[in-house]
């Protein structure tokens, strides 16, 4: 009796000492959060300022590698984020990623918007501003040619950059979670309804479109997922790893920043209400935004769960350019999963690297 | 003894792998609830009527805010709003200047300031496809 009996008891102690043990860990990471004061680190890969406008920053980020690809690659944030959801943390990193595997890498970062740029427009953005760093970066690497990579919203600024330029001397395009149909956009399509939506009433009396209403709106495409977020916390919060890249989330979603409100207006109007980027009748600054005369290669990379810029709005794109060398990726995950954490540094990452390397000579 | 605390363990991992698929499942069904109620015109045009209170308490409450703030001599929103302008400015203004400065800087021979531009790496790498194959 005694010998059946204890490695039974001993599976039992052993099983019971286990759960305290996670349970302590659990307890103590709990703490450790409601009382942080110090925020987990991001952004922090080594890069400079070399070029300054507004709020916007133009930067360029340290080479990891003696030798480096010959095209220079200019990451191009979305207006509604902050950029470090490409540099998150050391192994966590997109730009790592791609300084590693020996690309010279800048990026675009539109900043915080203040109340004075509630005037900029798309015009602004890709007439005026995104010309001038691409003016920096060939004076920073002396390439004429450059590789754009532009993520959510950047990939539409890049779209309309390339739609207007067709001479300029872009070597590549990859377009990250970048909606291009706005008849897919959704439940953002149905909430900006003409018939109820007063965009002008709403810029006119805010300016910029304040963060706290960006994030709800965002919010509310998957309402339960704050709470479930607290479940699955409480759920993991013995394992360190899983409980850094909570906090990492948490303060990437909460720092959301404002909308430029002519921007937005913009947005609302020629992108959501008419969808001109996709019927090809967008003008910026005076000039037709022609997709078709994007002739250099052009990589797609799409979520298939994406809630905020959707499959069936990000699918087209290629079908658009006028590119024969065109690449459609689509990962599992979603909106933020596709360009950051275990999907982007094992799928992703690798391939947009041995894409870009094999055009970047 | 190991097929005890196999059964134990698989045991252990079955209850957690039933607690995450239901909660996946779980927060997958209130989601598509909620989108479903989101996404009817109804919903579009509460939200809508929403979207035009806010604006008008907004503008309400800076109306308001700005004689306040101006009866106790303090700057209003539009006075920030001004001065950022100003500030702007004077950035732009600075900008050209150090573009400038690093231009001549340049022409005469001296090392420019920025410390990246220092960092010249040879832009002859190649891809591992090409290096593997160097006659194609």
């Amino acid at each position: 009796m005694t010998t059946t009996r204890q490695p039974y008891a001993r599976q039992f102690v052993e099983a019971a000492q286990s759960q305290i043990d996670r349970n302590r860990e659990r307890a103590k990471k709990g703490l450790e959060i409601l009382l942080a004061r110090e925020e987990p680190p991001v952004g922090i890969t080594p890069k400079d300022v070399i070029y300054s406008r507004g709020t916007m920053r133009l930067y360029h980020y340290r080479p990891w590698t003696d030798e480096v690809y010959r095209v220079p690659v200019v990451f191009i944030m979305s207006l509604v984020s902050k950029p470090w959801i490409l540099d998150l943390t050391s192994g966590q990193s997109f730009v790592q990623h791609m300084l590693q595997e020996g690309f010279d890498v800048f990026m675009v970062d539109w900043g915080i918007p203040r109340p004075e740029d509630t005037n900029l427009r798309f015009e602004d953005y890709v007439d005026d501003l995104m010309p001038r760093c691409f003016e920096e970066v060939q004076k920073a690497t002396g390439e004429e040619e450059y590789t754009i990579l532009g993520y959510c919203m950047g990939g539409m600024l890049a779209l309309m950059y390339g739609g207007i330029n067709p001479d300029a001397p872009i070597k590549n395009l990859i377009c990250a979670a970048t909606p291009v149909d706005m008849d897919g956009m959704g439940l953002f399509k149905t909430w900006t309804d003409k018939r109820y939506f007063d965009i002008d009433r709403l810029v006119d009396s805010v300016g910029n479109i304040p963060p706290d209403l960006m994030l709800r709106s965002f919010e509310m495409l998957r309402p339960s997922d704050r709470l479930f977020s607290y479940v699955r916390l409480l759920d993991n919060l013995w394992d360190p790893m899983f409980v850094m890249g909570y906090r990492i989330m948490y303060k990437w979603t909460n720092e959301q920043i404002p909308f430029p409100g002519e921007t937005y207006r913009q947005f609302v109007r020629d992108l959501m209400w008419e969808n001109k980027l996709l019927n090809g009748t967008m003008d910026i600054a005076g000039k037709r935004v022609d997709l078709k005369a994007i002739k250099y290669p052009v990589f797609n990379a799409m979520a298939e769960h994406d809630h905020i810029a959707p499959y069936k709005a990000t699918r087209p794109l290629t079908s658009l350019v006028g590119s024969e060398d065109t690449e459609d990726i689509t990962l599992k995950g979603g909106h933020v999963s596709l360009v950051a954490g275990k999907n982007a540094v094992g799928r992703l990452w690798p391939r947009v690297a041995e894409w870009l390397g094999e055009r970047s000579v | 003894m190991a097929d005890g605390n196999g059964r134990t363990e698989s045991a252990n991992a079955d209850v957690a792998e039933t607690w995450r698929n239901w909660l996946t499942e779980t927060e997958r069904q209130v989601n598509g609830f909620f989108n479903e109620v989101m996404g009817t015109d109804a919903f579009s045009r509460v939200a809508g009527n929403y979207m035009d209170g806010y604006s008008v308490m907004q503008r309400t409450l800076n109306q308001g805010m700005e004689r306040y703030l101006n009866t106790f001599n303090l700057p209003t929103h539009s006075d920030i709003v001004e001065l950022g302008d100003r500030l702007r400015t004077i950035d732009e203004r600075l900008t050209t200047i150090e573009g400038n400065l690093r231009t001549v800087a340049e022409k005469a021979g001296l090392e420019p300031s920025a410390s990246v531009t220092q960092l010249k790496p040879k832009r002859t790498r190649r891809p591992k496809s090409q290096k593997k194959n160097p006659a194609s």
